[in-house]
């Protein structure tokens, strides 16, 4: 039953907007991920809700939650619950559906998130696990599903088939850095997608410089 | 990071060291953050949960209606010095019902644990900050010692409604603020270990249903009796009372009797208060027919 809290700012903060850290501030989480996939706001998105989420996401602010992450604002702007209406004028085609059946990830407070930018599809299912922290426990990227462990932070890379050297040498270059305390490798047609999940979080100018050295790489 | 409370009370009584200074050291081995990094964030986190507690004194209402103006109300019986429970028991429960109150009007606050249970910690903070005249490093040294607590329990049992009811929320919440209140007012590391152990005794079995699935009704009420159960808790411990359970057997009960709960008491409004006939009647007013529906389809 326990979580993978790291820090006593995962039990004192987030600083957020109410009414709800799991389904508000943890909901904008999860939205926030789910950018993080494509560095941009997508065109259209499609939210599906499990269990608790399905039957108290109006209640809770989840939808201008999702919203707010996905639009890359923080849980404690201002502008969180006018997020839906920010997304449309953002040309963001935004949809959920509360799901019946039980959570496909096993936790009552899941949402499963489908992105389509340009010709590409995305899914990210996470979970928030209580007083905003977050779990993601499976994503799909070209064409690839990678079954995740959960904890973050976690960093996501895509390697085409020619480019397996630059992935390998990503792997080392983190390790340098950080302890990984699980590496996932799983190929696809013409590439492969990395999912390690790393020991502590990065300092931000590291993440940057990694991020400007390998820009398909994501930090969840 | 410790996994349990003894093996955090055995290492700060070995090192001499209080609670607070000895979670703050493992929070910046864990982050790789500076000491002063981790102060700063944390004094951040105070001044949010100040300006909360001083707006919901003002009196703020949440946009259903159904909370809102009633710590502004307790301010004004304080004021009249004719309480039943005294001025400290009350200044707190005006703090934690006023940042709950902030919360469910969709205001700015600081979970601890969470945002359902934001006012409990808060609450009991602010109370001791005026008894005892507390500087503000002092408040900061008492979020880091009811963050280690609470970030225990977290990894060993949860905090989150949905997984182990109301119990997990404010029972978590009573507990970390009963540590740091023991500390703060100058007991034993082994004191604030018998005051979470009360704290979380005395709440355990505490289910999660709120009313139309909101976080209103009844958790800005809950949170004033985390409050008043933080500073039992707390006086019990500072006056050499016991817990025959130890703290981490009574967290391990907590996550027990969570997984325990029906799913209609842990945070998807069907059940409790929040299936009564009123509670139901609020609901569909709010909602329509919709929320009925799927409520029909899954309880």
């Amino acid at each position: 039953m326990g979580g993978n809290y790291r820090s006593v700012f995962d039990i004192i903060g987030p600083v957020m907007i109410g009414p709800s850290s799991s389904h508000t501030a943890g909901a904008v989480a999860l939205g926030q991920a789910a950018r993080k996939l494509l560095w941009q706001t997508p065109h259209k998105a499609t939210v599906h809700y499990y269990e608790s989420f399905a039957l108290t996401h109006r209640g809770h602010g989840t939808d201008y939650a999702i919203a707010a992450g996905l639009l890359g604002l923080a849980p404690a702007d201002a502008r969180v619950p006018q997020a839906p209406q920010l997304a449309r004028q953002a040309g963001l085609d935004l949809r959920f559906v509360e799901e019946s059946g039980p959570s496909p990830i096993h936790h009552p407070n899941t949402a499963v998130i489908e992105l389509w930018a340009g010709q590409q599809h995305f899914q990210i299912s996470g979970c928030s696990i209580g007083g905003g922290t977050i779990e993601i426990r499976a994503v799909t990227m070209h064409g690839i599903s990678v079954q995740l462990a959960g904890a973050l932070p976690l960093a996501l890379y895509y390697a085409p088939d020619h480019a397996q050297l630059r992935a390998r040498q990503l792997v080392q270059h983190l390790r340098q850095l950080v302890p990984i305390k699980r590496r996932q490798i799983k190929r696809g047609q013409a590439g492969a997608v990395y999912a390690l999940n790393l020991g502590q979080a990065l300092a931000t100018p590291q993440v940057e410089q990694l991020m400007h050295q390998y820009p398909d790489l994501t930090f969840l | 990071m410790f996994n349990r409370i003894d093996e955090l009370v055995q290492a700060a009584t070995q090192n001499h060291q209080s609670l607070a200074e000895l979670i703050m050291q493992a929070e910046c081995e864990t982050s790789g953050q500076s000491q002063r990094q981790v102060w700063q964030r944390m004094a951040q986190n105070l001044t949010a949960m100040e300006a909360a507690a001083a707006q919901g004194a003002q009196g703020v209402r949440s946009a259903t209606g159904l909370t809102g103006g009633e710590a502004a109300k307790l301010c004004a019986y304080r004021a009249k010095n004719q309480s039943l429970s005294g001025d400290l028991m009350l200044s707190a429960v005006q703090a934690a019902m006023a940042t709950n109150e902030v919360n469910a009007a969709m205001g700015v606050v600081c979970a601890t644990p969470t945002a359902g249970s934001s006012g409990t910690l808060p609450g009991v903070m602010m109370a001791l900050k005026q008894q005892r005249h507390l500087t503000r490093d002092a408040l900061i040294r008492f979020l880091f010692t009811a963050g280690e607590i609470g970030l225990i329990i977290a990894n060993q049992a949860g905090i989150a409604g949905a997984t182990g009811g109301c119990q997990a929320e404010v029972g978590s919440a009573s507990a970390m603020a009963a540590a740091a209140a023991v500390e703060a007012a100058g007991g034993t590391p082994a004191q604030s270990a018998q005051a979470v152990a009360i704290a979380l005794s005395n709440l355990l079995g505490l289910v999660c249903d709120p009313i139309a699935g909101l976080v209103e009704v009844p958790c800005v009420k809950r949170n004033a009796i985390g409050a008043g159960n933080a500073l039992i808790a707390a006086d019990l411990a500072l006056a050499g009372c016991t817990s025959l359970i130890p703290a981490d057997e009574c967290i391990q009960a907590m996550a027990q009797v969570g997984q325990a709960m029906p799913a209609s008491l842990r945070e998807t409004g069907l059940g409790g208060l929040a299936g009564t006939p009123t509670g139901q009647k609020i609901r569909t007013k709010i909602f329509g027919q919709t929320m009925g529906a799927i409520s029909d389809a899954k309880g």
